[in-house]
């Protein structure tokens, strides 16, 4: 051993020192042998730097002043459920728009069985260029989207990020999470196939079960008490016009809320 | 294997680098990791069209070609956890530190 320091990059030096069993050392050697030619880590290290001089002017944050980070970390990837179902919504509103050039809602039958409105789906995924792509882009967008938004609530939940000062937001994204599955639903009927059809009537018998308004509501949502081309118009007006203002509108005062308050620090 | 620098807690091997060789290891295992599982799903995804041919006309080399990066990828990723650097707890079980938040 020679009396010269050895730093960390001095990495024969290093290893020599430890007792390492062959596998360790060939695994090591190789990732160093990568790590000297490709240098990624230099360059991670200098966005690491980067991060904290912009965050130079910041306040501490809770979970650095009581030392909570050693605890709480396993929770960070949580907190961007908010941002993934945000950006699950625009990939559907957008697929969707561009769906809705080739979609019609009519539930009369071209010429024998098949309705125009399950048609123009078939169309769409058989005959259209990346129809097939843009279909499946629109339903995972939302099967993602209600998926994310309820573990967003679950982590609000879990993290008491609902207390005070933000029980008016808790109420909101209580909202949100109705009107994501009520554009779900919506969207299920609009192909108007046998799956759609029974959700179809599924939903007309439990809005009758409701006691006092029932029928009430079933002509409002339904157009009737039994499915026809009102109630595929009804979906189609709801899940492309009424929907998508009001659950944007609510989106942005649920985000601008939680800018205006800041994000809710652990306890 | 010395006292101070790797210890087996409950038959796992635990070895303490330094900082700059630990992010070495984080850094290309993952790297390394997630190209296997890609590449090898792309593989598996060739020999069998997309899932599509039947059983008896699948391409047999590539889709085995394709499991073993799968599985290269998950051991390359288990062997990198064995590597710490000082002062690293394991996460949230023996932190030394107190939270002091009451």
């Amino acid at each position: 051993m020679s009396l010269e320091r050895k730093d960390d990059h001095d990495h024969k030096g290093w290893m020599e020192s430890r007792e390492l069993t062959p596998i360790e050392t060939v695994y090591l050697t190789a990732l160093i042998w990568l790590d000297k030619r490709l240098r990624i880590v230099d360059y991670l290290e200098i966005l690491e730097d980067l991060y904290y001089k912009v965050n130079m002017q910041m306040p501490k944050s809770h979970t650095e002043q009581y030392n909570l980070d050693n605890k709480f970390w396993y929770w960070y990837p949580l907190y961007a459920l908010g941002s993934f179902s945000t950006l699950a919504y625009i990939v559907a509103a957008i697929s969707g728009a561009l769906l809705g050039f080739y979609y019609a809602p009519a539930a009369a039958a071209a010429d024998g069985s098949p309705t125009i409105a399950y048609d123009s789906v078939l169309l769409i995924m058989g005959q259209l260029n990346l129809g097939f792509f843009l279909r499946s882009v629109h339903r995972w967008a939302a099967q993602i989207m209600v998926a994310a938004v309820f573990l967003h609530m679950l982590r609000v939940y879990f993290t008491g990020a609902y207390k005070e000062p933000r029980e008016l937001n808790w109420i909101i994204g209580i909202v949100l999470i109705s009107l994501t599955l009520v554009f779900g639903y919506t969207g299920y009927l609009l192909p108007w196939s046998q799956l759609s059809f029974w959700a179809g009537q599924i939903g007309v018998e439990m809005s009758l079960s409701i006691p006092l308004i029932g029928e009430w509501v079933a002509q409002l949502m339904f157009g009737g008490f039994t499915l026809s081309q009102s109630t595929l118009v009804r979906m189609y007006i709801l899940h492309v016009f009424v929907l998508p203002f009001v659950t944007t509108a609510v989106i942005a005062v649920h985000i601008g809320i939680v800018w205006m308050q800041g994000i809710a620090e652990p306890h | 294997m010395t006292e101070d620098d790797s210890k087996p807690t409950a038959g796992r091997r635990d070895v303490v680098v330094p900082l700059r060789v630990y992010k070495t290891v984080t850094v290309f295992s993952t790297l390394f990791a997630v190209l296997c599982v890609v590449g090898g799903f792309i593989l598996v995804d060739t020999a069998t069209q997309r899932a599509s041919v039947p059983a008896s006309e699948i391409d047999v080399p590539v889709a085995i070609a394709g499991l073993g990066l799968i599985l290269a990828g998950a051991v390359v990723y288990a062997f990198s956890t064995r590597f710490r650097t000082e002062e690293m707890g394991k996460s949230k079980d023996d932190a030394t530190e107190e939270s002091g938040n009451g």
